[in-house]
C-alpha cells in the first residue's frame, strides 16, 4: 500500500486531471484479489453486494449454459469454491475493460455500445478481425477482441471521421489496435493500484478464422459480447493470478 | 506564426485523431512515433506543446520525458501526457516528472484542445472565403 501522503497527492492530481475513478465494488475486488491470503467469505460479500459481478460471476461459472435455467452452479459462494479466485479476478478485469470501450464508443464514435449476453449475438463464422493484446507480471494473460471485417471498418470509419470507403488495411487494423491498447490500458490501472502490476505488450491485430482461445493454465476465460446496430464486438479475456 | 504541436504516439490512429483535432486551428503539427523519433524532433524543432503516449516501442514516454526534463534547451516545452494508463503510481511518476497535464483516452476533441489551449495559443484559422 502506498504511504498516506502518496494516495492524497494521487486524489488531488486526479481531480486536477479529471481522471475518474473505478467503482468502487471493482477497486475493493481487485484489492481483495490481490492479497493472496485473503478470505473467500470478503470476496463472496463485495461480489453479492453487486449485483452485475454476481451475474458475470455466475456466466464466468456456467461457461455451456446458454441462459439462467441451464446453471449448473447456482451462488456466489459456489463459483469461487469451484472456480477459485482467478474467477474474481477476470470479473476486477472485465469492469474496467468494458467501461472503458463502452466509453470509447460513446466519446469517439458518438455510439451507445450496449453490453448483451454472448449468445444474442450472432455468431461469428469464417475470416473474421481478431486482435490481442498479452500481460504479464503478478498476474499473466490476454485480452482479444474479434469482429466481422463490416464492423472492423465501420469503427475504424467512426474513431477517425472518415467514410469507410476511404480506409485500407492498415488504418482499420491500427484503429482495432488501438481500440484494444485503450480497454487493456484502462483495466492495468486497476490491477496496479491493486498491487497486482503487470506489463503489457504490444497489440496484434489480423485477419483469422480461427475461433479458438487459448486459457493460461490454472486460468479462468471470460466471454463479453457488446452491440451498436450495425457493430457487434467480442471480448475474450483469459487470466490466472500469482504468476510469478 | 503557426504554433509548432509535436504528437508523439505509435498509433497512427492517434495522430491522425490529434491531427484533426487541431486542423481548424493556425497549428503546424509534428508527428513521432516514439520517444527517440520524438527526442529527435523536439530538438530540432523546438515545438510549443508535446502531447506524448506513455507506452509505445523503442523509447516509451516516460523515458522521453526524464529525457527532455533533463536538457536545458527542451526542458521548457510543455507536456500534455495522452494516454490509457491513468494507474496511480503512473500519474505520480508522470506528474513529479513535471508534466503539464494528463488527459485519458478515450478523449474528445474538444478536451485536448481546451488543455491545449492553456499551455499554448491556438488561433482559429480564417473561415475560407467563397469562390
Amino acid at each position: 500500500m502506498p504511504a498516506q501522503p502518496d494516495l492524497n497527492q494521487y486524489r488531488e492530481l486526479a481531480r486536477r486531471y479529471g481522471i475518474a475513478a473505478a467503482p468502487e465494488s471493482v477497486s475493493r475486488l481487485t484489492q481483495l484479489v490481490a492479497r493472496q491470503d485473503c478470505c473467500v467469505d470478503e470476496i463472496v460479500r463485495v461480489i453479492e453486494k453487486d449485483p452485475g459481478l454476481s451475474a458475470r460471476l455466475l456466466r464466468v461459472a456456467n461457461p455451456r449454459a446458454s441462459d439462467e435455467s441451464e446453471y449448473t452452479v447456482g451462488t456466489v459462494d459456489q463459483a469461487l469454491m469451484r472456480n477459485g479466485i482467478g474467477c474474481a479476478l477476470l470479473l476486477a478485469m472485465g469492469t474496467p475493460l468494458s467501461m472503458a470501450l463502452v466509453k470509447t464508443f460513446q466519446t469517439m464514435l458518438s455510439l451507445k455500445l450496449e453490453s448483451v449476453d454472448v449468445h444474442e449475438l450472432d455468431t461469428l463464422e469464417g475470416e473474421h478481425m481478431r486482435g490481442s493484446i498479452g500481460f504479464s507480471g503478478k498476474v499473466v494473460g490476454h485480452v482479444y477482441l474479434r469482429m466481422s471485417s463490416a464492423s472492423a471498418k465501420a469503427i475504424a470509419a467512426g474513431i477517425l471521421g472518415l467514410d469507410a470507403a476511404e480506409l485500407g488495411p492498415d488504418e482499420i487494423r491500427d484503429a482495432a489496435g488501438e481500440l484494444l491498447n485503450i480497454m487493456t490500458g484502462n483495466f492495468k490501472s486497476n490491477l496496479c493500484d491493486a498491487g497486482l502490476d503487470c506489463k503489457l505488450e504490444p497489440p496484434k491485430v489480423g485477419m483469422t478464422d480461427d475461433l479458438t482461445t487459448p486459457v493460461e493454465p490454472g486460468g479462468g476465460l471470460e466471454r463479453l459480447a457488446f452491440r451498436a446496430d450495425p457493430i457487434q464486438i467480442f471480448i475474450e479475456v483469459t487470466a490466472n493470478p500469482f504468476f510469478d | 506564426m503557426a504554433t509548432k504541436i509535436l504528437s508523439v504516439d505509435d498509433s497512427r490512429t492517434i495522430r491522425l485523431i490529434v491531427g484533426k483535432a487541431f486542423r481548424p486551428y493556425n497549428v503546424t503539427l509534428l508527428e513521432a512515433a516514439n520517444g527517440e523519433e520524438g527526442l529527435a524532433v523536439a530538438a530540432r524543432e523546438k515545438p510549443e506543446l508535446i502531447i506524448l503516449d506513455v507506452t509505445m516501442p523503442v523509447m516509451d514516454g516516460v523515458t522521453m520525458l526524464t529525457k527532455l526534463k533533463e536538457d536545458p534547451a527542451l526542458k521548457a516545452i510543455p507536456v500534455i501526457m495522452l494516454t490509457a494508463e491513468s494507474g496511480r503510481d503512473n500519474v505520480l511518476q508522470i506528474a513529479r516528472l513535471g508534466v503539464r497535464d494528463y488527459l485519458v483516452k478515450p478523449f474528445k476533441e474538444d478536451q485536448l484542445i481546451e488543455k491545449a489551449g492553456r499551455c499554448v495559443t491556438l488561433e482559429k484559422k480564417p473561415a475560407p472565403t467563397p469562390a
